[in-house]
Order: structure tokens, then C-alpha cells, then sequence
């Protein structure tokens, strides 16, 4: 009795093993990237009420996340024929970006994802002349100088490819949405830093950036194919199953290690 | 090279779309006046009852300012003096003719960037003559953007 249970198991175990076949792997690097926004000063040069400079960095979690954090400076005045605003400060966002792309294409250098941050705004906002007109006549008010702290959130879908060794560019679509601007339901700023027009609850524009990275670490990414029945299915079914591809990782520690 | 193709157009259509929206105008199409609203009601029973004419004029010092001139009507809306923290009516319902006092505190309101901002106001109080008027009652203090029904006029 208990041999036969002895070489039931064996047989399965040997059943098991007749289905793994080789692993294929590939060595991806994990960059820390640090960089600076190249929207803002361009912006500049069209609109000169806004002045907007940021920087960003970044840390490759592994093949397909990536922990990021940014800062942000800017000053925003405007002078309309019936008010004067102006609002300056710097925020923060901090968030993860996901890597669509596969990591054999990807190879560490090309990112194709969508982030997801949280931001916050430490600003101060003033309106030194706000004039109102209906049937009546004319109505004068002011906002005097005030600090508030604003909350959003930030989707961010974008692109990313190493145009150099250790040089990378890309861009970012954003969705902001705003949680609050902490400074009451009546009296938004019109641009809160970090976040712009804070009349609007969605704020949707594009960052463009230049960053810097450093390979700290690579990892070994194993791409495992179909099993062996489940192939010679989609073989025999159609060819487009041919590239389905799992995925897992295994951190290798390679000190140093460039590629 | 093939992984940078897709991802370099992908770049320059965007920021092609990106500075040509940078550069536009933006008109204001947003509701600016904020309006108090008022509804007539009958005396006793409180049933939203119709005027056959009414008028009202705002007064200020030097002027009188005709904002309402219509027949048939069950509610009414008045903007209030954005100078001031009071505004003065006279209101003629089927010919006969009242005087209402309204007091109210104002503050700016952001409407939009391109719009800028007005003033909307809280109900303090009011006044009013009773030649046609029996009641006039403060509904909802608030008179924004958002058309709340601020008065009740019983006559």
C-alpha cells in the first residue's frame, strides 16, 4: 500500500515536471531618475502671468512600478478688466507609476503607463480689486492677502524613453482633480500652485520633463512561456496566443552592476 | 528604434494640441447675478397664488431703476445693490403699491477665471409697507448663483 502511494506521488511529480520547460529570462535595471520640468519655463514664454518650476524624482520599484515624488514652485498674476489676482506658493506630489509595457520591450529604458498621485498646495492668494456690475451700479470688493493648504489628485498617463545613456525625457498627460483648496466655498483661487485653475474641480494639461537617472540595481525578470499542452492548443487553434507572456521577478543582487 | 516611433509621434502630436489650446482666448459663459427670488402666496391659505400685473423699482439716492414690469406672474427675481448693504424697492402689485427694505451683508465670489468674481449675499432682515403686502418672510437667507427661493410674499 504504501508503495503504490509512493509511486502515485512520484508519477505525479514526474507528470509536473514534463510540463515545466526552460525559463527565459531578461536583465532589466532599476533607474533612480531626478529631473526638472521643462513645461513651465516654456509656458512662461506664452503666458507671462504664470511663472511654474519644477523638479521631480524618481525610483524604479521594480520592472513596472515606479515610486515618484515632485516639487514645485510657482507665482500666477492676472490683471483683468475686473480683477487683480495673484497667488504663489509650492506643492508637493508624491505617487506611483505603472509600466504597461512589457519588460522585454521596456529594457528599463521605455516607459508607456499611467501614474497616480496626491498632491498637495501650500499657497497664498490675493485680490486687491474686485469690481462687480449689475442694474444697480457698481459693487467693489477685495480679497485680502490669505495662506491655505489645497488637496487634489493626479492622473497621469505619459511616456518615457532614455534618449541617451543616463538621459531621459518624456511627457505626462495630468488629470487633477481637485479635493479641496482650503480656502472656502466661495473664494477658490483662480490658479492654486500645483494644481492651476481651482475655479474648475478637473484640471486637465501636459508636464514635459528632463531627468537624469542612475542605474542602482538589476533584477532578473523571468518571461515563462505557455505550457507545453496549452502551446501546441493554441497552436493548433490560432497563431496570436503565440506571444502571451507571464511574467515573474526575481531580484538578483548585482551590486554595480551596468549594463 | 521601433518602441521610440509610436512614442515620438505620440510627442509632437501632443505638443502640437497643447500650445495651440495655450493659446486661446476663453469668454466667460458662466451665470454671473446672483438673484433673490420671490414667490407670492395667498394670504391665509399659502397657496402660490398669480398677480395679474406686478412692477417693482429699485431707488437710490438719484435714480429709480425699473426691474420687474410684467402680468401674470407668480414669483419674481431682483438683483440686490452690490454697492451697498441695503437695497430699497417699491413694489406696485395689481396697482397697488408697497415698499420693501431689504438688509444683507455681501462677500466676493470666485465665478471662474474668465468670468472673475461677483457678489453674493446673506439676508439680515427686511422691511415693508402693508398697503397689499400681509407678510413678507425671509425663506433662504442665502442669495447666490444657485436660484434658491429667498422670499415669501403673502398678500
Amino acid at each position: 500500500m504504501a508503495k503504490g502511494t509512493c509511486i502515485c506521488f512520484i508519477s505525479l511529480f514526474l507528470l509536473m515536471g514534463s510540463r515545466a520547460v526552460s525559463q527565459d529570462t531578461v536583465t532589466i535595471p532599476l533607474h533612480f531618475r531626478a529631473g526638472f520640468d521643462v513645461s513651465g519655463p516654456v509656458l512662461h514664454l506664452l503666458n507671462d502671468d504664470l511663472n511654474s518650476y519644477g523638479v521631480l524624482a524618481s525610483l524604479d520599484f521594480n520592472q513596472a512600478i515606479s515610486l515618484n515624488a515632485g516639487l514645485r514652485y510657482t507665482t500666477f498674476s492676472s490683471v483683468e478688466y475686473n480683477y487683480n489676482f495673484s497667488s504663489r506658493g509650492a506643492s508637493i506630489v508624491i505617487g506611483a507609476d505603472y509600466n504597461f509595457m512589457k519588460p522585454k520591450t521596456a529594457q528599463g529604458k521605455y516607459y508607456a503607463g499611467i501614474g497616480l498621485r496626491y498632491g498637495l498646495s501650500f499657497y497664498s492668494q490675493e485680490a486687491s480689486d474686485i469690481k462687480y456690475t449689475n442694474k444697480w451700479g457698481e459693487g467693489l470688493s477685495s480679497m485680502p492677502l490669505s495662506h491655505h493648504t489645497g488637496h487634489f489628485l493626479e492622473i497621469t498617463p505619459g511616456v518615457r524613453v532614455e534618449l541617451f545613456k543616463g538621459v531621459t525625457i518624456g511627457w505626462n498627460v495630468y488629470m487633477r482633480l481637485l479635493i479641496s483648496a482650503g480656502a472656502g466655498k466661495d473664494l477658490n483661487p483662480i490658479w492654486m500652485p500645483g494644481f492651476g485653475d481651482a475655479s474648475s474641480r478637473m484640471n486637465t494639461g501636459a508636464e514635459y520633463y528632463v531627468s537624469f537617472s542612475i542605474p542602482y540595481k538589476k533584477i532578473k525578470v523571468i518571461i515563462k512561456p505557455k505550457r507545453v499542452e496549452e502551446d501546441e492548443e493554441g497552436i493548433e487553434g490560432t497563431e496570436g496566443t503565440e506571444g502571451t507572456e507571464t511574467t515573474t521577478m526575481t531580484p538578483q543582487s548585482t551590486p554595480g552592476g551596468r549594463r | 528604434m521601433e518602441t521610440l516611433r509610436p512614442i515620438s509621434v505620440a510627442s509632437i502630436i501632443m505638443t502640437v494640441v497643447l500650445l495651440l489650446s495655450s493659446c486661446g482666448e476663453q469668454a466667460c459663459y458662466d451665470k454671473t447675478d446672483p438673484m433673490m427670488n420671490a414667490f407670492l402666496l395667498e394670504s391665509g391659505t399659502g397657496v402660490i397664488f398669480k398677480a395679474n400685473s406686478i412692477v417693482v423699482t429699485g431707488t437710490t439716492a438719484t435714480d429709480t431703476i425699473e426691474f420687474v414690469n410684467t402680468t401674470a406672474v407668480s414669483s419674481f427675481s431682483l438683483p440686490l445693490d452690490p454697492g451697498n448693504d441695503v437695497s430699497t424697492f417699491y413694489i406696485v402689485l395689481d396697482g397697488i403699491t408697497d415698499t420693501a427694505v431689504i438688509y444683507y451683508t455681501r462677500r466676493p465670489h470666485l465665478v471662474s477665471a474668465e468670468c472673475g468674481y461677483t457678489i453674493v449675499s446673506e439676508l439680515t432682515g427686511l422691511k415693508t409697507t402693508h398697503n397689499i403686502i400681509d407678510t413678507l418672510i425671509i425663506e433662504n437667507k442665502s442669495v447666490t448663483l444657485n436660484g434658491e427661493r429667498n422670499l415669501h410674499l403673502f398678500y
